[in-house]
């Protein structure tokens, strides 16, 4: 039971921090793919209507 | 009334907010591209933050924490394998890459490419019903979890839920999946940060050494080894695995954020990252029950486990988590944690109600409409169909989900409806995609069986979940092996998705 204790706490404590960073980084990052996006979407608009 | 100003203030300005930028996505949509995959613009960051919330919503929270409260730490197994699974379908590409590549817009599209229109439509029907019935339990778990956390009184659970519907369905309607990628950024960062609070509180107030304790002394070693736990074991460890397999490319609210992306790599990326939050996704609201059953298992047994018992009254297991968070959350942090979870509800919702819809007119409406010899529709006629069977799937949610109650554990609910379609689904998939000689013949009786690979054995025979799912997973790879090989000569020439149902580019 122990070594599966183990092995939980360790699991938990990657996936509490994994989860935490990857937030940071979307946090930040993301505003800036989502400007990317409106800008591809306007594009293709104009594209479109050319 | 558990609410204090500050709270409702919160959680009514971050649905304001929601609402508003949700209705921006209406200004960049032109075509059915950009109703249905947000022109396929997605960049690595927003695609996760879009794939995390779509997949991450109360009843996410609410069914890991039942489980969390029920299996103890064995739980954590399901969601050590949903993670890896999608670190590994990440890093493989397997599916993602090649369903990308094709440019596709829901999973039944891919059945006219490879099998036949017919075939489309079938899987269409089932992918559509399989899906809304899945979904169908949502909004009342969503509103329970309301209404235990902020105590606003049950008599008002319809309304609320439907307000909040409502609310989803004006942006999704309006915006397409521009909008929910919008509204699914700002939410998968609520939801986030009400995620690590709850966890800090929920540590910090049941503790470690207790939740350790409380687990060891309730169900034993059970309650640590998956495979010793009655509910588990090998079989349902397995099946898990190709669930999630499925899932995780098949799933049409998942697999529509593939086709999203600006390109294969993008996906892979995508996947890969959205992998390790799939492992918080689980274990994290699965620690949340099991300081629940910490704090509050001192009812009667019922199945190895005690009822929570919360200011006097007994609960349901799956309530137990909820009842935690009215009582350990202090004002302010309690509107944040409740914003946050609307936030999930919200970003689910309003992805599924998209994914489901699109499948609806997409996969069933347009091809039947073609099949009687009417003339293909225009882009923007597309969207307005679109945009009705999104009402329809809405309306049909407010009824069918806010009066049925699923029987047994939520999770193993979700996962059975879901194999009704995916079993087939997943298996003509990797056969049309990885086999030469899978054909229609093949591909119908695949979809068949697993359909009734997934029905008789659960609702009529009464079988455990996992060998339900190993019977529908299995009965389908038979069905696509047997009608191949038997059915040659049956598959139709290859042809191309005919251009009305494809975007304009």
């Amino acid at each position: 039971m122990k070594y599966w204790l183990a092995f939980w706490t360790v699991s938990l404590v990657t996936a509490g921090v994994s989860f935490a960073v990857i937030t940071g980084i979307v946090t930040v990052k993301g505003y800036q793919d989502l400007r990317a996006m409106f800008r591809g979407l306007a594009k293709q608009r104009i594209d479109e209507h050319e | 009334m558990h609410f204090a100003a500050i709270d409702w203030l919160i959680v009514v300005g971050y649905l304001m907010l929601s609402v508003a930028v949700g209705l921006l996505g209406k200004k960049y949509i032109g075509n059915v591209s950009h109703y249905l995959v947000a022109g396929r613009e997605l960049g690595l960051h927003v695609g996760i933050a879009t794939l995390a919330a779509t997949e991450i919503g109360t009843i996410t929270f609410m069914y890991n924490g039942e489980l969390g409260y029920k299996y103890g730490f064995a739980a954590f197994a399901a969601a050590l394998i949903s993670g890896l699974v999608m670190i590994v379908v990440g890093r493989t590409g397997l599916v993602v890459v090649r369903f990308r590549a094709l440019k596709l817009m829901t999973v039944p599209e891919y059945f006219e490419r490879k099998y036949s229109r017919g075939l489309r439509l079938f899987a269409g029907v089932l992918v559509a019903l399989g899906g809304i019935l899945n979904m169908g339990v949502f909004l009342k778990i969503e509103g329970e979890f309301l209404m235990i956390v902020s105590g606003i009184d049950t008599r008002y659970l319809i309304a609320v839920m439907t307000a909040i519907l409502l609310l989803e369905l004006l942006y999704t309607v309006v915006g397409g999946m521009v909008a929910v990628v919008i509204t699914d950024f700002v939410q998968y960062v609520l939801l986030s940060v009400a995620t690590i609070l709850v966890s800090i509180y929920a540590i910090y107030h049941a503790g470690w050494d207790q939740i350790v304790a409380k687990v060891s002394t309730t169900m034993g070693s059970a309650g640590f080894n998956p495979i010793e736990n009655p509910k588990f074991g090998l079989t349902f460890l397995i099946w898990q695995v190709l669930l999630w397999f499925s899932i995780h490319t098949c799933w049409q609210t998942t697999a529509m954020r593939v086709f999203s992306t600006k390109g294969p790599d993008t996906s892979k990326r995508v996947m890969t990252w959205t992998g390790f939050i799939y492992l918080g996704r689980g274990m994290l609201p699965m620690l949340w029950g099991a300081a629940a059953l910490t704090l509050f298992g001192v009812g009667a047994v019922r199945n190895g486990v005690p009822l929570p018992v919360v200011n006097g009254q007994t609960l349901a297991p799956i309530d137990a988590m909820p009842a935690m968070l009215a009582n350990i959350l202090g004002p302010g942090i309690k509107g944040i944690v409740v914003a946050g979870m609307l936030a999930a509800t919200m970003s689910v919702n309003s992805s599924y109600l998209l994914g489901w819809s699109a499948v609806i007119s997409q996969d069933i409406i347009l091809p039947i409409r073609e099949q009687i010899g009417k003339k293909p529709l225009s882009s923007r006629s597309q969207i307005f169909v679109n945009r009705l069977a999104n009402l329809f799937v809405g309306l049909f949610l407010m009824f069918w989900g806010l009066y049925y109650t699923p029987p047994g554990a939520v999770y193993l609910y979700l996962n059975i409806t879901g194999t009704i379609y995916l079993a087939g689904t997943f298996i003509c998939v990797i056969g049309g995609l990885y086999w030469k000689r899978a054909n229609t013949a093949g591909g119908y009786l695949a979809m068949l069986m697993g359909a009734a690979g997934a029905i008789v054995p659960f609702f009529f025979l009464h079988w455990s979940e996992n060998i339900t799912g190993f019977a529908a997973f299995g009965l389908a790879a038979l069905g696509l092996v047997l009608g191949s090989l038997r059915g040659k000569g049956f598959r139709q020439p290859r042809q191309a998705v005919n251009p009305a149902l494809g975007e304009a580019e």
